[in-house]
């Protein structure tokens, strides 16, 4: 993520950005958001959905590619080329994404995932085509010169301080991919480290550009208050005379191979306070259609204080000061997590125990009528408050498109979700959630080292 | 758990104010950006407003589905007191009292109420703060009624068990020593003491492990009894519901909620007075496992309802934001650090200005040495209006999106309400900002918000830094974080010794 505001009073929202499939309860209504897609010669995806109720726009560029895609040796890549694309371009200055967004009242962003890099700005709508020309360009082509480059690398260096040396679990987050993977980029932090930062140069800059910024691996998603035939127009205006390069685009074809033991670990931390327990399994990707049970699942698992992680680890047993779980489903495999820090004085594997004995749970027995209507209202409930703003509709529009390769399914998943029965629920929990698809890891304080 | 490449900042969107002067910078190359067209007028939401008899005060914002708006609401019950009205030993127990409302009522247990609100795709939050004790929940439009009826019952009759003071008591613990350990959040802490020392913003809202140690049942009910009444609350509801509707459901769920006979405490300001007698610090926490320094300034600013709070904002914005001045100094001109900011913050009595970026232990002195010299810099030349016209427009565009979901929409009419402001001071914001001028700004900063009366706080590796931090601020201080006591105003354990250059060389 470009730019991280340090949460002085909550300034910065951070969610975690997972697979979250909504559903249409028998009593609400869920807005559909109707939206118009075409692909313009050059083969950039553009897909766009009018909303007139407030005088702005939120315009994201999905570009298809990611931390899976960092250059080998160069781990952190992807990100740190996010961040670059915010200095000179062809037309225009450092910074000036921020003169045009800012500067005027709006605001302007971008975050790096495993699969895609987005940029996105949300602004007053007499703006929207000054910043269509700005998506373009960065896009045709970027000039950005040494001393910017190594200035910024500094910045992302920073980040990687900020958010995984500085907080006491910041290494456990790289741990996870580290050890859930063994063979797919997915094991490569996107965060990357600070010696294969310190390696890029500005060549891997320009050669990343040309390989994978290009209009046939781009997909544009307006939200708001436009009027669609003058977009059109734009968007044919700015977008379609970049030109598609004849050059194939590289994709990552690695194979996950399936896990046949269990592989547990044990790792130490300087500045741990309590120590944390971590288990993932592999999961299918994000587009899958066991996604949506794996999805309410871990609604049933996580999903508020009444939920059976927190009333079981936290609550009744007090083993932990926080449990939960994660679907975090990516493009090609993904991974189902479950994660507790503990509640002093305990050992981490009474919370191991104790949160296997919920995935048996829940292969073993049916979740009542009651707990999975629940499980779906609070889908529903977090699938509102996703789409209340433009920036929240292109986002998921963008998600759908993308990461699930059809932009109507931001719409019917809703339906599919809302199918989901308690079978559905024990059949995934059994397939995936079994003994030898299992990574443990323990992340303990410095001063445990030696069994202590 | 936040990794990066897996998050996304979830963020609201532009309700648009729009700026009418619309700054492009002249670019002297290949091509130039189209031109903005003619900007676009929005209407802000009208909140509106009943007091029932008991005194409690009812405040409607309506953003129905017919009128653009999602099939959501949020209400809160905000009690004009929180973790200020704490006793000086019992640090954190205005936070507890209301972290307890939802741990319990006469007819329901804990699991009860989270079972029962989750259930209808809700959820309900209680917590302290400065100046006021808030209960929330937020729940699909159809469920309105059954969603406040748990909120009425958990501020009204809240059942204090024993067995939930404890398990919150093992929580809170375990909560604050892994914020102990995290140097941004540590830094804070010890910022508070050193702006307000013994006053009442001075301590921890959470409570130390010393304070929550000793905070008994008595102590909660006698706080809740004195402080959770109707002429001393505020209801906001928002989102999918018609007005009448909303004020039928108040009167039925609140109006027989009576006040005590006796009067509530009285308030006096004496912030200023008292702050003024604090002397500021150049302050360094010794934490050799810190994986990068949390530096921070801070000093006294000002009142909520200060005539200069617009002044203050404005300011502010000039240093703070992206494109603000800290952030185009600390990262953007020299990349050391992944993100400077600074807040006003603005209370009953006087609150903190703060202003903080978190850098490798190595380049801790040099940031401090910034984040003082650009609040220098704001009394000792004027702001040119290319540059302030811009940070207008990031206020007033940060405002416009903060109103755009029902939960922030609440929470900003909450805030004016809490305040004895006028609600109408919504519609005014715009206009408000606008009369900031760059002379107003140079006035505030330079009798305001002096550098001279700044205290800085560093958590981090002093032996990477603090040679060239007394190079800048010969009357640095050092503590070890092990010698730290966060309930005193010296900060330091009784009996331990200054830490000194010996203890920090490498």
């Amino acid at each position: 993520m470009r730019r991280f505001f340090i949460a002085l009073l909550g300034l910065a929202l951070l969610a975690l950005y997972t697979f979250s499939a909504p559903v249409a309860s028998a009593q609400t209504r869920v807005p559909r958001i109707n939206f118009k897609e075409r692909t313009l010669p050059n083969g950039m995806r553009v897909i766009s959905a009018e909303d007139h109720s407030s005088p702005t726009v939120s315009i994201n560029v999905w570009y298809h590619v990611g931390s899976k895609d960092d250059p080998e040796g160069r781990s952190g890549f992807a990100h740190l080329f996010e961040h670059i694309m915010f200095k000179s371009t062809r037309n225009m200055k450092s910074e000036m994404m921020d003169r045009l967004t800012e500067d005027v009242g709006g605001q302007n962003n971008a975050f790096t995932a495993d699969d895609v890099t987005v940029y996105w700005e949300i602004i007053p709508s007499n703006y929207l085509e000054t910043l269509l020309w700005a998506e373009a360009d960065r896009l045709a082509g970027l000039n950005v010169n040494n001393e910017n480059f190594l200035s910024e690398r500094d910045v992302v260096k920073e980040e990687f301080r900020q958010s995984y040396m500085a907080p006491p679990y910041g290494k456990l987050n790289l741990l996870i991919d580290q050890k859930s993977f063994t063979t797919h980029p997915y094991r490569r932090p996107g965060i990357g480290n600070i010696d294969e930062l310190n390696a890029a140069s500005l060549e891997n800059v320009r050669a990343f550009h040309e390989t994978y910024y290009r209009p046939d691996n781009a997909t544009l998603v307006v939200v708001g208050d436009f009027d669609q035939k003058q977009l059109d127009a734009w968007v044919d205006k700015y977008m379609a005379r970049i030109p598609k390069p004849a050059t194939p685009l590289p994709r990552v074809n690695v194979k996950e191979p399936e896990r046949t033991k269990e592989a547990r670990y044990t790792e130490y931390g300087p500045n741990v306070p309590l120590p944390a327990v971590a288990i993932t399994y592999l999961a299918p990707s994000a587009a899958s259609d066991d996604a949506f049970a794996l999805t309410v699942a871990d609604a049933i698992l996580s999903g508020g204080t009444s939920s059976r992680l927190y009333q079981s680890l936290v609550y009744q047993k007090q083993l932990a000061q926080s449990a939960n779980s994660f679907v975090d489903l990516r493009e090609d495999l993904g991974l189902v997590q479950l994660r507790a820090i503990l509640a002093s004085g305990k050992k981490p594997d009474e919370a191991e125990a104790a949160l296997l004995a919920e995935i048996k749970r829940l292969q073993s027995e049916p979740v009542s009528a009651a707990e999975l209507e629940k499980a779906k209202n609070h889908l529903v409930a977090d699938r509102l408050r996703e789409i209340e703003t433009n920036n929240g509709k292109a986002a998921a529009i963008g998600n759908a498109a993308v990461i699930l390769g059809d932009a109507n399914r931001v719409n019917t998943d809703l339906d599919r979700l809302q199918k989901i029965s308690a079978s559905d629920i024990q059949r995934v929990m059994r397939k995936y959630f079994s003994d030898t698809n299992r990574v443990v890891i323990y992340y303990l304080p410095e001063s445990m080292r030696g069994g202590k | 758990m936040v990794a990066m490449k897996t998050t996304l900042q979830r963020i609201a969107v532009v309700v648009l104010f729009l700026v009418a002067t619309t700054p492009l910078i002249a670019i002297a190359q290949q091509e130039t950006p189209p031109a903005p067209a003619a900007p676009r007028s929005t209407t802000l939401p009208k909140p509106v407003e009943r007091t029932l008899k008991n005194g409690l005060r009812v405040i409607v914002i309506e953003r129905t589905v017919d009128h653009g708006g999602m099939p959501l609401i949020s209400a809160q019950l905000l009690v004009k007191n929180g973790g200020e009205v704490d006793p000086p030993e019992m640090a954190g127990l205005a936070n507890m009292t209301a972290a307890l409302l939802t741990k319990g009522t006469q007819t329901r247990t804990a699991p009860q109420i989270a079972e029962a609100i989750e259930a209808l795709g809700g959820s309900i939050n209680s917590g302290g703060r400065w100046d006021s004790s808030v209960a929330g929940v937020g729940v699909i439009s159809s469920k309105t009624p059954q969603a406040m009826e748990i909120l009425a019952d958990v501020v009204r009759n809240p059942s204090f068990k024993d067995e939930e003071i404890e398990r919150l008591r093992q929580q809170t613990l375990d909560q604050l020593r892994v914020a102990m350990r995290s140097p941004g959040q540590l830094a804070r802490f010890v910022a508070s003491r050193v702006v307000f020392g013994d006053t009442p913003y001075g301590h921890l809202l959470t409570g130390t492990p010393e304070s929550i140690s000793r905070i008994k049942r008595d102590d909660i009910v006698r706080l809740h009894t004195t402080y959770y009444r109707p002429d001393n609350a505020i209801l906001i509801i928002g989102g999918d519901i018609k007005a009448d509707d909303a004020f039928k459901l108040a009167e039925r769920l609140f109006g027989d909620w009576n006040n005590p006979a006796t009067p509530l405490p009285a308030f006096k300001a004496s912030g200023a007075e008292l702050l003024s007698k604090i002397k500021p610090r150049v302050l360094v926490i010794d934490k050799p496992d810190a994986g990068q320094a949390a530096v921070i300034l801070t000093r006294p600013a000002l009142q909520r309802t200060d005539p200069d709070y617009f002044r203050a904002l404005v300011t502010n914005s000039v240093l703070s934001g992206f494109s603000g001045r800290l952030n185009q100094e600390i990262r953007i001109k020299r990349g050391l650090s992944y993100g400077a900011a600074s807040i006003m913050e603005v209370r009953r009595d006087v609150g903190p200005f703060t202003a903080t970026a978190q850098t490798k232990n190595e380049t801790g002195a040099e940031v401090a040495g910034l984040l003082m010299s650009e609040l220098a810099r704001l009394s000792s030349e004027p702001v040119a209006d290319v540059e302030l016209t811009p940070r207008k427009a990031v206020l007033i565009g940060g405002f416009g999106r903060s109103l755009e979901t029902t939960g922030g929409l609440v929470s900003q009419v909450g805030a004016l309400a809490l305040y004895g402001l006028s609600l109408s001071e919504i519609n005014n914001y715009i206009n408000n900002v606008q009369g900031v001028s760059a002379s107003d700004v140079q006035k505030f900063a330079g009798s305001r918000l002096g550098s001279k009366d700044a205290s800085i706080v560093i958590v981090g590796d002093a032996s990477k830094f603090l040679d060239k931090l007394r190079q800048q601020f010969p009357n640095v201080e050092v503590i070890r974080a092990a010698d730290l006591d966060l309930n005193s105003a010296n900060l330091r354990r009784a009996g331990s010794t200054e830490a000194g250059n010996q203890a920090v060389k490498p």
